[in-house]
């Protein structure tokens, strides 16, 4: 029996060699024209995900259906394989494994996505490594492109732990999304220009009586990041805004009423509510029903999603948002591509599209630009036609209405335009709707308001 | 009782001894032997992803299960993983210790903690035990949260690399497994294993005949979280990334349903247990397509039936196991051996007919 | 002020139901020696189940609590028989395997059927409420108040004057006792254990009118209830009152003054106090 075994062990290891000598002999370079493949990281777990899932497939089929992309060196036109790459609950466990898998198994040539901040700063690790082309439309911590060394591609001091000292691969970096220094900024400044002077003319305070600001927030990277840069704008920019209150509560909680009570003890002005859909719906909600709280509140972009509207109900009527794309705000919308977009949207899915798939939609198309410019599907060659690209703004407004990448700073980043839209109940649709309420105009857009600010019913101010 | 323990001494020789002899050791040495070797019929991302996580998990499994012998059964043992993980990684990088040192004392810290958490479980029924460990796996995420300025594990960092990615950082593990669970494996054949045993077999008893219970319950705590240390510092290093997610309850479960459905309480068990559920995670996914094809209309509320269809499974799986199958798919072993030696044996009774 | 009073009127509500879900653990731990550490997940799924009645059956959701309830108590009949009684008697760690695997299956089954987005019980109570000076006493929890006052006087008529109510609280002292007086124990197994699930359930659906529900919600419940009971003693119905009000209040005062962060990991923190202090919990065990 022994020896019958040991002659098992032996011939187990035989073969295994044997295997891996013919594996090693079978890896052979493919050069030939092949369909471009695309991965999307993306949570599935979550509405936003689906959202970008679905743009991502819109985007896919109309560059396939007019052809493909255009490959210079293959002389013809290929498809876009889009390999879904789905990170769960985007947890860093869960979030590398799925993104290692598609750059080294997969092989894929682009990766478009990225879901929450912490999620995309691990997986984004290997597509640093690999060389890979990422164009981030979901995270919006700005260090997914300015964690590089100092004075390179960004600015993390050495030692810092997040710091990546890979130059050349951080350049494969891009950061199509708005950070949340840029969102946190329009939302303050709507404050200060906007909102207060109403304040102010409606109830008779003096100028010299700053807006009290409540900022409510989930207690993660994303939260803490947007109550530091709020913070910063008033600061630096010496704004009559007074946080009167910093309120933060756990990731996973479904129940703000203390958290509410709180914030209703400070008697705010207005709530600056930091959070994804579902946490942003229900605390505008139990605010309202259940609290009294009877203020007006902001929410972040990320909540331009139809989900964000449906949850809301009636208790969104005369509630803000911070967007940069609204599917809700129309028609008629503020830029005719967005027009086009929602059209082709909802005829293909019968739902109004979000906003993380906005920005999905378009990297597409800039992949797809920078491929054809770039006339090859070399790695180093996309990423520096990605680098120089400049084509006209798609549904994102820019400052300079063209899509381009910061260059000179040595970091990837657009300069887009936020606005701040206030909802309005829509009986036709049994939900509210959206009106842009500031700013007044855009680059190339005037006028990009279509509606001036008013205070919601029943409002009441701080004091 | 001073003859049992002399005795004892004796045995693990022998154990030793008959283990050389037996067939056991052939299958260890082939199953060491492809251990080895298959790295290099696989590809970059197969090593980096699945076998290399596979023997994390065995280090780990087999942490979890060292303290089950004594009869504690924890539900927070992520706790430990990721304060291996932190303390390697943090050690690395505010002190400047190398990596591979970091390791160690990474591991040393975890058993620390485990020593203070031991000091409040050993005295508590096994319910008790259970719900105070995994207490301590939410709470040290609220404590780490509370440290973010210095820690900085709610947005997460990188994870200083201790050797080249790969194929070194394979074997680096497969020689720590190999360590680790030759010394668990050693442990449990002494007489410290046996106390273990007897504790968890029959408490009263086993402090009738002067073992002291608290004792040998704390030193079954801070070795499990040694080691469960160890597996947290390389589980890191795997994924190049240290962040509070890792503490979550997902990770206290794992060990636990690779322990059980391999085989509780055995030494091949958590190996069996890491190397089934690392498969099922790393391929199943494949089926997610033809899964969401053909459930998904039963399912219209969700968009991608396959992960909570995968967990269900694995779920009701750890269930089935622990009815029907107690001592897990370990106990099969012997069975399949049987009947491979069966085999001979009815050729030899048919020519005795 | 007026926030601190809305504050404690949320924290009574909040421990009313924490007692229903730590009693009916309670019962099924005093009478069988059984630890269910998917208990939690019995909450989550009777919220579902009241959802679906007031949902899609158009029952007022008050009249859903009943048919959780009844719901969960079948559902607790066919794990206890399925599973539960199949490894009592076994390793002890062995419950706590299983509960573990119900805890993935339940859990996923809820995600499968209702998605993961949140949900909440059209409550025609919504909003309303006694309003004194600024403070706003929501009519929802004063009826959440007085359901699982009733619910408790319930269960205490059954424990103290009915026959099974006795069989109950025989066995919990000792088994081989009852079973030599006659008492059928699978039989009070059953029941009991169709009892606590159905508390659950009622726990559930009140859970699920006052505030948003998704299929995770019920691990950390589970966690309290155990908590409530290590305060109150093992076994002791009034002990679980008291402990869940004591509860309730703490952690919604607690998040008041420290934050939101402290919600969870105030249980622990008290878990572990009460066990490095006294490790049978603060009024020992009873039965045991």
């Amino acid at each position: 029996m022994q020896k019958k075994l040991l002659a098992i062990v032996v011939i187990a290891i035989v073969a295994v060699a044997a295997v891996a000598v013919v594996w090693q002999l079978t890896q052979t370079p493919s050069p030939e024209a092949r369909s471009i493949k695309i991965g999307l990281v993306a949570c599935y777990d979550k509405a936003e995900g689906q959202d970008m899932d679905r743009a991502a497939k819109l985007a896919v089929q109309e560059i396939n259906d007019a052809g493909g992309v255009w490959v210079k060196e293959w002389n013809t036109k290929v498809d876009i394989d889009l390999v879904i790459v789905d990170t769960e609950d985007d947890s860093t466990g869960k979030a590398v494994g799925p993104v290692t898998r598609a750059v080294l198994e997969d092989k894929v040539d682009l990766l478009i996505g990225g879901y929450t901040s912490s999620g995309t700063l691990a997986d984004q690790v290997v597509a640093i490594d690999n060389r890979v082309p990422y164009i981030i439309t979901g995270a919006s911590s700005s260090l997914v492109t300015r964690r590089g060394p100092q004075g390179n591609y960004g600015g993390l001091p050495a030692g810092d732990p997040l710091r990546i000292n890979d130059a050349e691969g951080m350049s494969y970096m891009f950061h199509y999304c708005t950070t949340t220094a840029d969102y946190s900024k329009t939302v303050v400044k709507f404050f200060a220009e906007t909102m207060k002077p109403l304040l102010d003319s409606t109830y008779e305070f003096g100028s010299s009586r700053n807006l009290r600001l409540a900022i409510l927030y989930r207690d993660d990277a994303f939260g803490k990041g947007v109550l530091a840069d709020s913070k910063a704008v008033i600061a630096s920019e010496n704004l009559p805004i007074d946080v009167v209150v910093e309120r933060s509560y756990p990731a996973t909680a479904t129940n703000f009423q203390t958290d509410l009570t709180v914030v209703k003890d400070a008697h705010p002005d207005a709530v600056y509510v930091v959070d994804f859909i579902a946490g942003t719906a229900e605390i505008i909600k139990q605010g309202q029903r259940d609290v009294g709280l009877d203020t007006v509140y902001i929410a972040v972009e990320c909540c331009e999603d139809p989900q964000f509207y449906t949850l809301l109900g009636e208790y969104g009527t005369g509630q803000l948002l911070e967007s940069k794309f609204a599917p809700y705000a129309g028609p008629p919308f503020y830029l005719s591509t967005v027009d086009t977009y929602v059209t082709d949207y909802q005829a293909k899915y019968n739902t109004l599209p979000g906003m993380m798939g906005a920005d999905t939609y378009d990297a597409f198309y800039i992949a797809k630009a920078a491929i054809e410019a770039a006339g090859t599907v070399d790695k180093a060659a996309v990423r520096d036609a990605i680098e120089s690209i400049s084509i006209d703004q798609m549904l994102i407004i820019t400052e300079t209405g063209k899509i381009e990448f910061s260059t000179g700073t040595n970091y990837h980043e657009i300069a887009p335009i936020t606005f701040v839209e206030q909802l309005v109940w829509n009986e036709a649709a049994g939900e509210c709707r959206a009106a842009i309420v500031y700013p007044n105009t855009a680059p190339g857009i005037d006028p990009l308001k279509q509606a001036d600010f008013v205070l919601p019913a029943g409002y009441e101010p701080g004091s | 009782m001073p003859e049992m323990f002399t005795q004892l001494l004796g045995s693990v020789e022998k154990e030793l001894l008959e283990f050389r002899q037996s067939d056991k050791f052939y299958f260890v040495l082939g199953a060491v032997a492809i251990g080895l070797v298959i790295p290099f019929a696989a590809s970059e991302y197969v090593v980096g992803e699945v076998l290399t996580p596979m023997i994390i998990f065995m280090i780990y499994a087999s942490s979890w299960n060292l303290l089950a012998y004594s009869g504690q059964g924890s539900l927070g043992h992520a706790a430990f993983l990721g304060i291996g993980g932190f303390a390697s990684a943090l050690l690395a990088i505010k002190l400047g210790l190398p990596p591979v040192f970091g390791l160690l004392v990474g591991s040393l810290f975890s058993a620390g903690i485990g020593l203070l958490i031991g000091l409040v479980c050993v005295r508590l029924k096994a319910w008790f035990l259970a719900m105070v460990t995994f207490g301590f796996s939410v709470i040290i995420v609220t404590l780490i949260s509370q440290f973010d300025s210095v820690i900085g594990g709610v947005m997460g960092f990188p994870t200083p690399l201790i050797i080249e990615r790969g194929l070194p950082f394979y074997y680096l593990t497969f020689v720590l497994a190999a360590i680790s669970i030759g010394v668990m494996y050693l442990l449990i054949k002494s007489k410290t294993g046996l106390a273990f045993r007897a504790i968890h077999e029959n408490e009263p008893e086993a402090k009738m005949i002067g073992i002291n219970i608290a004792k040998y319950k704390l030193l079954a705590f801070v070795l499990s979280t040694f080691f469960a240390g160890l597996a947290g510092g390389l589980f890191a290093q795997s994924i190049r990334y240290i962040q509070v997610s890792v503490f979550d309850p997902y990770y206290s479960f794992l060990p636990l349903m690779m322990a059980v459905i391999g085989g509780l309480r055995t030494i091949e068990g958590p190996l069996i247990g890491s190397v089934i559920i690392v498969t099922i995670n790393s391929y199943l996914y494949k089926i997610d397509d033809v899964l969401q094809g053909l459930m998904g209309p039963l399912f219209p509320n969700v968009s991608n039936v396959g992960p909570p269809l995968r967990m269900l499974s694995l779920g009701l799986f750890l269930v089935l196991v622990v009815i029907f199958l107690p001592k897990g798919i370990s106990s099969l072993l012997p069975k399949i051996r049987e009947y491979f030696s069966e085999k001979p044996k009815k050729a030899k009774t048919h020519e005795g007919k | 002020m007026s926030g601190l009073i809305e504050t404690l009127l949320w924290g009574v509500a909040n421990g009313c139901i924490y007692i229903l879900l730590a009693t009916g653990l309670n019962i099924i731990f005093g009478v069988m020696k059984l630890v269910n550490f998917a208990h939690g997940q019995l909450l989550m799924i009777g919220a579902y189940v009241a959802f679906v009645a007031t949902t899609a059956l158009g029952l007022n959701a008050y009249l859903s609590i009943l048919v959780a309830m009844a719901a969960m108590a079948v559902i607790g009949v066919a794990l206890e028989r399925l599973t539960f009684r199949r490894v009592l008697g076994t390793d002890k760690l062995n419950e706590i395997f299983v509960s573990l695997g119900l805890i993935y299956v339940f859990e996923n089954a809820a995600v499968l059927l209702w998605g993961n987005k949140w949900k909440q019980i059209p409550n025609p109570l919504q909003g309303e409420g006694l309003v004194i000076g600024e403070t706003l006493l929501g009519y929802d929890r004063l009826v959440a108040i007085l359901i699982v006052a009733a619910i408790l006087i319930a269960l205490f008529i059954l424990l103290k004057k009915t026959k099974i109510g006795l069989a109950m609280r025989a066995t919990s002292q000792r088994s081989e006792t009852s079973m030599l007086m006659g008492v059928n124990i699978e039989k009070v197994y059953v029941f009991t254990f169709a009892l606590g699930a159905a508390l659950a359930g009622a726990a559930g659906a009140l859970y699920g009118i006052l505030l948003p529900f998704e299929p995770g919600i019920g691990a950390l419940p589970t966690i309290k209830a155990f908590a409530i009971i290590m305060l109150g003693g093992l076994g002791s119905i009034p002990g679980a009152v008291v402990g869940g009000l004591l509860y309730g209040i703490a952690e919604t005062l607690a998040v008041y003054f420290l934050g939101g962060i402290w919600q969870d990991a105030i249980a622990f923190a008290l878990l572990i106090i009460v066990l490095v202090i006294k490790p049978t919990g603060l009024f020992g065990e009873k039965g045991e």
